[in-house]
């Protein structure tokens, strides 16, 4: 049975300010002669759930160890809830629960004792909540930690995430290696959170994995952010793959229609990609032909997203 | 024990901690043990005059003890060696992996993700170090304390206290050392070679200093000749020898706070 959780973010009320939870702001940030990061800019508006995606090695988690204060910027600067992230991080983590993407836990403690650990370190705990919390991630708490799978770890770390009630959760790859199940569990917390007026700036390699939580989705490259969208957006801009085997060969250039991409014409048969506005045309252009076969098939938004940001080459090396 | 960075550092090395006094309680009741057959006995003394001038300093920092008194007997067998390398194992193994243990296991993000600042994290695991090392040094008081008067040693329980202060602070010191390394680096084998070199490195000038004339210059310089230079256990306190101790103890301390408020932490 699932409780009934108040999941309000507790400092919503003392700061109903205008500034936004996160601001980044021309984030420059070079190892050594590599450059991780290339003058990101993004801002992210309170309720809001932001999907951070991108490949491997993309910078993702760059940007969020800069907005934790784990990192300097080389250049440019990052707010979070209008505190500076390296000179003012020590004020912004009351207001912040965050989940690293190589979550380690204190293996050694039970995960009541880490919980109990880390809401001394942040000046007090609410054991109901975190009982709540527990009881709907299902995962026990009074066993050690090493003994837990990888998936009830994770769910430890983010019940210590969202213990404190933060008014921002940062959360690198908080979902990749638990089941679908689990999955859903947590995104609906992040749900529930954001409906409360908390943020969620959360990272995944997948979009599949954040499209149905995410308001808005960043796509990093390369250290570069190449596109920021809304959900509602890019899924008007959904492609359909359409394959039609004709019964004589046709044309090409009776295909290119204003919106379909990757027009590829091969004796009778065509291949391309359209965008939901384009079928109606592309549909009366294919009937004036006789049709053997056809086949239309949402593309995924990943697919989408590489095709009209250049999905040529997987971003650099993981 | 779970309501500080610096308890629950301690809760966690508390059976490591046990384990240590317990060793060193018996440590000193082994050799305690032994000293009344030494005592009367001239084969000791015989002996040791007849190590070359140089190894004879390195046991007795040219002292001229008597090593048949109890006070010479405890100086040479545990203060000049035994002792210090122990609770020097102990520091640094507990100085190298306060920081750079949590850096290297991934849990230090845990830690600085929470309203706690580095430089408090900092402060806090020295703390616990130099609690650490007092629990051992107050092991070993309490023993050459009961087990020397049960053997007769006839040694002032006020200089053996000044003697295990003067050991802390030399622990305070090296383990201050291993743990600035490690909050620089975020190693914890670098911070315990670099600790480990530096010790090797002082305790031989100290040693040697008293038969190698260039030498003698640095040899006050060493954390060894402030521990045991003036031989706490016959003479008592230096007030000197401490100050400097504490000084270099802080130093370290402040150095590790900025050195790890100042760099990237790399997930």
């Amino acid at each position: 049975m699932d409780a009934v959780l108040d999941i309000a973010p507790i400092a919503t009320a003392r700061s109903g300010s205008a500034v936004p939870p996160v601001r980044i702001d021309r984030v420059t940030k070079d190892y050594g002669r590599r450059r991780a990061l290339d003058e990101v800019s993004l801002t992210v508006e309170r309720g809001e759930i932001f999907g951070y995606l991108g490949p491997n090695g993309a910078g993702k988690t760059t940007t969020l160890r800069i907005l934790l204060g784990f990192l300097r910027p080389t250049f440019g600067r990052a707010e979070v809830l209008g505190l500076d992230s390296w000179s003012r991080s020590r004020v912004a983590h009351r207001r912040i629960g965050y989940v690293a993407g190589d979550v380690a836990l204190y293996d050694r403690m039970t995960g009541d004792e880490l919980v109990r650990y880390l809401g001394h370190l942040r000046g007090g705990i609410d054991a109901d909540y975190v009982r709540a919390l527990a009881d709907r991630l299902h995962v026990e708490l009074d066993r050690p930690i090493r003994a837990l799978s990888k998936g009830n770890r994770q769910k430890v770390a983010i019940i210590q995430a969202l213990m404190g009630r933060p008014e921002l959760l940062v959360l690198d790859e908080p979902t990749s290696g638990l089941d679908p199940i689990v999955q859903q569990q947590v995104h609906e917390l992040l749900r529930e959170h954001a409906s409360d007026g908390g943020t969620v700036l959360l990272s995944s390699h997948v979009l599949s994995e954040v499209q149905r939580t995410a308001d808005r989705v960043g796509m990093l490259r390369a250290g570069r952010l190449i596109a920021v969208e809304r959900l509602d957006d890019l899924r008007q801009k959904s492609l359909h793959h359409v394959r039609v085997r004709f019964a004589s060969p046709v044309s090409g250039d009776e295909f290119r229609i204003e919106g379909v991409r990757d027009v590829e014409v091969t004796g009778n048969t065509l291949r391309c990609a359209s965008p939901r506005p384009a079928l109606n045309e592309l549909l009366r252009a294919i009937a004036r032909h006789d049709v053997v076969d056809l086949s239309c098939e949402e593309a995924s938004l990943e697919d989408m997203f590489l095709a009209y940001y250049g999905g040529n080459g997987g971003g650099d090396a993981a | 024990m779970l309501h500080s960075v610096g308890l629950k550092t301690l809760h966690e090395q508390r059976r490591s901690l046990l384990a240590w006094s317990i060793a060193l309680v018996l440590l000193v009741g082994m050799y305690a043990g032994f000293y009344p057959s030494f005592k009367g006995s001239h084969a000791y003394n015989d002996i040791v005059n007849r190590m070359p001038k140089a190894l004879r300093d390195l046991f007795t920092a040219g002292t001229g003890l008597d090593l048949n008194s109890g006070a010479g007997y405890v100086y040479v067998e545990m203060l000049s060696f035994m002792a210090p390398m122990l609770v020097l194992i102990y520091a640094v193994n507990a100085g190298a992996t306060a920081i750079a243990g949590e850096e290297e296991r991934h849990t230090l993000d845990l830690l600085l993700a929470t309203p706690i600042s580095r430089a408090r994290v900092t402060i806090e695991k020295y703390a616990a170090m130099c609690v650490g090392v007092l629990g051992l040094v107050l092991a070993m008081g309490v023993a050459l304390v009961a087990f020397g008067s049960a053997a007769d040693m006839q040694l002032a329980a006020g200089h053996i206290a000044t003697a295990m202060l003067h050991l802390a602070l030399l622990g305070m010191v090296f383990g201050g050392l291993a743990l600035l390394a490690g909050a620089w680096t975020g190693r914890v084998g670098a911070a315990r070679a670099t600790a480990a070199l530096v010790a090797v490195a002082a305790y031989l000038v100290n040693g040697f200093a008293p038969s190698v004339s260039w030498l003698k210059p640095v040899q006050t310089l060493s954390p060894f000749y402030q521990y045991i230079g003036h031989d706490p256990i016959r003479h008592g306190l230096s007030l000197t020898s401490a100050g400097i101790a504490v000084a270099t103890a802080a130093v370290l301390m402040k150095a590790a706070v900025v050195v790890l408020t100042r760099r990237d932490i790399q997930g």
